[in-house]
C-alpha cells in the first residue's frame, strides 16, 4: 500500500465489520484492540447506523500476544450473553490476531456448547492482502450461508435486497427508494434489506422471498447460495434513471413472474418527467452549445459509477469523463481502478463538467460537495432521509444536482 | 500494581472503551505549526488518524501523511518503503518529521530508530518518532506524553537565558483554560514566559533548551521536562500535581529563590482563600468515601490530596499509571489506603458495581444522570491551571455539590455507609 495523503483502501476486516454492524438483535466482539472498535462504532454513527448491532471489544495487552492468551475473549463472550442475550455473536479478528494467527474459528467451536442459546459465529478473511469489497462479500456470504432458516416461499410475493451496506454512500435512501418502487410497481414487501435494515430473525426467514435484488456485485455470491439452496431466482443491477428503473422493475416482472402495477410506473415516469421538464430545455443547450461542459466524470464504486453513468450518458447524453472506480479488483476497461495518484491527477485535470466522486476527493479539490457519490464521507449523515440516487426519484436528484451546478458555475 | 499493566478492567467487554494513543497523537501533532507527521500502521488506524486530523497538508505547508502496512510488509518489514517515504516528505518540505508508530509495525518489531539514523543524514529534514502501539499503551495519555517526550529529539542545545522560563502545558493561545495567576506575575518580575504544548510552534519547541527553567504544568509535559533536565541541563519544577496550600507554598518559595527574589505579599488574598476552603473542606469531607471514574487527568495526586483532607478512596480509576506516580501511590499506602486500582471500559457495565459500593463521592464521567451516586462530573476543565486558584476552585466545587445534596436531603453521610 505505501505512503498515502488520503484514505487508504479500507481493509477486509473493516468491510465486514461495516457489512454486519447494522443486523439488529446481534452483537459483535472484536478480538484486539479496543481503538479499532471505538472508531469503528464513531465512522458508523457518522454514516448513520444506529441501534443496531452492539460492538464490543476484548482488547489485548503484550502478555496476551506473547502468551498466546484468549481469556479476554472468553470473558467478553460471557458478559455480552449474560448482559444482552443476543440471538448472534459476531466474531471478528483485527489485525493483531491476524499477525499472530489466533484461530477465532476453533475458540468459537470450543465455547459454543456454553452457550446453547446463542450463536457465535467468526468471520475470517481478515488478511492484509484483502480489500473492503472482498470482505462484504464474505461477509454476506457467510451470513446466508449459516444463518437462514428453511422455510417455505411466503404465500404472498416478497423480496430481499442484497448488499445495501454502511460502506457505500447514502446507502439507506438507495434502499428506501427500492423498497417503495418495488412496494408501489407489484405490492411487495421485503423480508430482508440486508444488512442496512435487518434483523437476525428476518435473515433467517430470508428463504421465504420470491426474488433476490441484488444491488452489488459484491453480493452475487450470497444470491447464488441462496438460489441453489431456495431456489429464489435473483436480478443483479442498481438501478438510475427514468428508463434503467423502468427497465429493472420489467426484469424483476419476468424474473419473478410479476405483474408491475402499469398505472404505478406510467405515473411515476410521468411525475419525473414533469419534475425534470422545466431544466431540459437548458440541459439541451448546455449538451448542443458548450459540450465541453457537459462531461460526466465519476469516481466510486464500480457498480454506482456504471450505473450513474449509463443515466447520464444514456438518457441525458452527456458526455462521458474520466471515471474510475475504488477496487483493484472491480477494474474494467472502461471504469478502472485508480490509484490515490491516479484519482488526484484526475481530479486535478478535470476542468469543466459535472465531477462526482467521494466526499473527501471533493473537498480536496475545492469543488462541490454536494456532487458526492461515493465515499471516504467527511461529513455527519445522522438521518436517512436525504435524497437517492437510484429510482425514479435517484434520477430527479441527479438531474437536480447537475443543473444547480451549472448554475453555479 | 506497579506499571499501567497491573490496571486491570472493571468489567471485560470494552464498550467502547478507552481512547487509542494514536488518536491523540494525531491530534497533538495536527496544532504544532510546522511539524509534520507520518502516521504508520494498517488500513484501520491510518483511515481512522483522519477523523482527527483529516486534512494531508496543514495551514502551513505541514504534511500530515500516512503509510499504510502491505501483506509483505507485515512479514519482511516496512523498512524500504518507510525510508523512501521519508525521502519524499523531505523533499516536498517538511521541516521535521514525528512518526506516529501504531501497533502492526511496532509488534513485527520495526526498528524505527535504525531506520532514522540510516535515512537522517541525507534529509533536510529532522525526523523522531514516537511507538504507540495500543496493545503497550493501553490509553489515551502516552499519546500525549509520550508524543511531547519524543519532540526533544528535536531541540537544539543553546547558551542559556537567565530570565527565560518555558511553560510546559499551556499553549501560547490558550482561550478557554484561565490562566493561573503566578503566570503573569512571572511576567511582570522580568521573566520571559514560553509556552509549550501543542499550539506552539516547532521553533519555540526547539528552542526550548535555552531556558532557565521549565514551570511543569500538565501531566503530559512532565516526561519532557525530565527528559529536558537529563539532555540540557534544564531543571524543571512540577505545579499541576500539586494541590496541597503548604506544598503549593514551598513550590513558589523555591521558584522565588531560583531567580533571586521574594513573592512579599503577592498572592496573599488567594492563598488565605484556598486555607479557608480547605480547612473548611476538612471539615465537611472528612469521613466521605469516594470513586475516580473516567476524565480525571492527574488522578493520584487528587487522590493523596483529598485523602489527606480526611476522605476515604474506595475504587479508583487510572487512564495512565505514569512514572512518577509511583511516589503518590505509596503516599497514599503510607496514609494507610489502599484502594481498589482499575480501568472502567463500559460505562454502563461499571456503573452496577458502582451502586454496590454505595460511595458518598464520585468524581469524574458517569454513564447517565445519576440519582444514587452524587458526582462532581468533569474535572478535565482544571486542565493547565495551577496553584492556589485552582485548589480553591476545586473545593467550591466540592463542597457546592455536597450542599446542593444535603439540600434536597439526598446521599452523603445522612445515608451512612455501606461496606464493599
Amino acid at each position: 500500500m505505501g505512503l498515502h495523503r488520503f484514505k487508504p483502501l479500507p481493509s477486509g476486516r473493516m468491510g465486514i465489520l461495516w457489512t454486519l454492524a447494522a443486523i439488529r438483535d446481534a452483537a459483535l466482539v472484536e478480538f484486539g484492540c479496543m481503538g479499532h472498535m471505538l472508531y469503528s462504532g464513531v465512522t458508523l454513527k457518522r454514516a448513520g447506523v444506529h441501534n443496531a448491532c452492539k460492538l464490543y471489544s476484548t482488547h489485548i495487552d503484550e502478555t496476551d500476544i506473547a502468551l498466546g492468551g484468549t481469556e479476554r475473549l472468553n470473558h467478553t463472550i460471557d458478559n455480552v450473553v449474560k448482559r444482552d442475550q443476543p440471538r448472534v455473536i459476531f466474531l471478528l479478528p483485527s489485525s493483531i490476531p491476524e499477525v499472530i494467527g489466533t484461530d477465532l474459528p476453533a475458540l468459537c467451536a470450543e465455547l459454543q456448547p456454553e452457550y446453547p442459546g446463542v450463536r457465535l459465529l467468526p468471520f475470517g478473511y481478515g488478511g492484509f492482502n484483502i480489500t473492503h469489497h472482498r470482505g462484504v462479500q464474505e461477509a454476506l456470504q457467510l451470513l446466508v450461508k449459516t444463518l437462514p432458516a428453511d422455510v417455505k416461499r411466503t404465500q404472498e410475493p416478497t423480496f430481499n435486497i442484497i448488499g445495501s451496506c454502511a460502506d457505500l454512500f447514502r446507502f439507506q435512501a438507495d434502499a428506501m427508494e427500492l423498497v417503495r418502487i418495488m412496494e408501489g410497481t407489484f405490492g411487495i414487501k421485503p423480508l430482508c434489506v440486508m444488512t442496512s435494515d435487518t434483523s437476525i430473525t428476518e435473515i433467517e426467514n430470508m428463504g421465504g422471498a420470491h426474488i433476490n435484488l441484488v444491488i452489488r456485485r459484491e453480493g452475487e455470491p450470497a444470491a447464488k447460495h441462496l438460489r441453489q439452496r431456495f431456489g429464489t431466482p435473483y436480478l443483479l443491477g442498481r438501478p438510475y434513471g427514468i428508463d434503467g428503473t423502468t427497465r429493472w422493475l420489467e426484469q424483476i416482472a419476468q424474473i419473478a413472474g410479476l405483474t408491475p402495477d402499469s398505472a404505478f410506473l406510467k405515473e411515476q415516469r410521468e411525475i419525473s418527467w414533469q419534475q425534470l421538464a422545466s431544466v431540459m430545455p437548458s440541459f439541451s443547450h448546455i449538451i448542443r452549445a458548450h459540450p465541453e461542459e457537459a462531461v460526466l466524470s465519476l469516481g466510486g464504486h464500480a457498480d454506482v459509477v456504471r450505473g450513474i453513468l449509463t443515466f447520464g450518458c444514456g438518457e441525458l447524453s452527456l458526455a462521458k469523463g474520466t471515471c474510475w472506480c475504488d477496487c483493484p479488483d472491480m477494474t474494467s476497461e472502461d471504469i478502472p481502478y485508480f490509484s490515490e495518484d491516479e484519482w488526484t491527477r484526475a481530479v486535478q485535470e478535470h476542468k469543466k463538467g459535472y465531477l462526482m466522486a467521494s466526499g473527501e476527493a471533493l473537498e480536496w479539490a475545492g469543488r462541490n460537495a454536494e456532487l458526492q457519490i461515493s465515499n471516504p464521507d467527511i461529513k455527519w449523515r445522522l438521518h436517512p432521509y436525504e435524497p437517492p440516487f437510484t429510482g425514479f426519484r435517484g434520477a430527479v436528484h441527479l438531474v437536480n444536482l447537475w443543473i444547480n451546478e451549472n448554475i453555479e458555475d | 500494581m506497579k506499571s499501567n499493566n497491573g490496571i486491570k478492567f472493571l468489567t471485560p467487554a470494552v464498550s467502547p472503551g478507552n481512547h487509542c494513543p494514536m488518536r491523540i497523537a494525531s491530534v497533538n501533532v495536527e496544532k504544532i505549526k510546522d511539524l509534520s507527521s507520518l502516521l504508520v500502521g494498517m488500513p484501520e488506524c491510518t483511515t481512522y488518524s483522519r477523523l482527527f486530523n483529516p486534512k494531508p497538508e496543514g495551514r502551513h505547508g505541514e504534511l500530515h501523511w500516512l503509510y499504510v502496512l502491505d501483506a509483505h510488509e507485515v512479514v519482511f518489514g516496512c523498512r524500504d518503503g518507510l525510508i523512501d517515504a521519508l525521502r519524499k516528505m523531505d523533499k516536498a518540505g517538511a521541516k521535521a518529521i514525528l512518526m506516529i508508530v501504531t501497533c502492526v509495525p511496532e509488534l513485527i518489531g520495526e526498528d524505527i530508530q535504525a531506520i532514522i539514523n540510516e535515512v537522517q543524514p541525507e534529509l533536510s529534514t529532522r525526523v523522531t518518532f514516537v511507538m504507540l502501539g495500543q496493545f503497550k499503551n493501553i490509553s489515551y495519555p502516552p499519546g500525549s506524553w509520550k508524543t511531547m517526550e519524543a519532540l526533544g529529539t528535536l531541540m537544539d542545545g543553546k547558551a542559556t537565558a537567565s530570565n527565560r522560563v518555558n511553560v510546559l502545558g499551556r499553549a501560547p493561545e490558550e482561550e478557554h483554560i484561565p490562566m493561573p495567576s503566578l503566570l503573569p506575575t512571572l511576567t511582570r518580575r522580568g521573566l520571559a514566559l514560553r509556552y509549550l504544548a501543542p499550539g506552539s510552534s516547532l521553533d519555540d519547541l526547539q528552542s526550548a533548551p535555552d531556558a532557565a527553567l521549565n514551570l511543569v504544568v500538565s501531566p503530559f509535559m512532565q516526561a519532557l521536562a525530565a527528559r529536558m533536565e537529563q539532555e540540557y541541563g534544564v531543571p524543571y519544577i512540577a505545579l499541576h500535581t500539586l494541590y496541597d496550600v503548604e506544598s503549593i507554598d514551598k513550590a513558589y518559595t523555591a521558584l522565588a529563590e531560583y531567580f533571586g527574589f521574594s513573592w512579599d505579599n503577592t498572592f496573599k488574598k488567594e492563598r488565605q482563600e484556598a486555607l479557608s476552603l480547605q480547612s473548611q473542606a476538612k471539615e465537611r469531607l472528612g469521613g466521605l468515601r469516594y470513586v475516580f471514574c473516567p476524565r480525571i487527568d492527574i488522578p493520584l495526586p487528587l487522590a493523596v490530596y483529598l485523602t489527606g483532607l480526611g476522605m476515604e478512596p474506595l475504587l479508583l480509576h487510572l487512564e495512565e499509571y505514569y512514572p512518577e506516580d509511583r511516589g503518590y501511590a505509596k503516599e497514599l499506602i503510607d496514609m494507610g489506603h489502599n484502594p481498589w486500582i482499575c480501568r472502567m471500559v463500559n460505562a454502563q457495565a461499571d456503573l452496577p458495581i458502582l451502586k454496590k459500593l454505595a460511595p458518598d463521592l464520585c468524581f469524574g464521567y458517569l454513564p447517565e444522570p445519576n440519582k444514587t451516586i452524587t458526582c462532581v462530573p468533569d474535572l478535565f476543565d482544571f486542565y493547565g491551571q495551577v496553584g492556589y486558584a485552582r485548589t480553591s476552585h476545586l473545593l467550591k466545587r466540592i463542597l457546592d455539590v455536597l450542599s446542593e445534596m444535603n439540600a434536597t436531603g439526598k446521599g452523603g453521610t445522612a445515608h451512612g455507609s455501606a461496606s464493599i
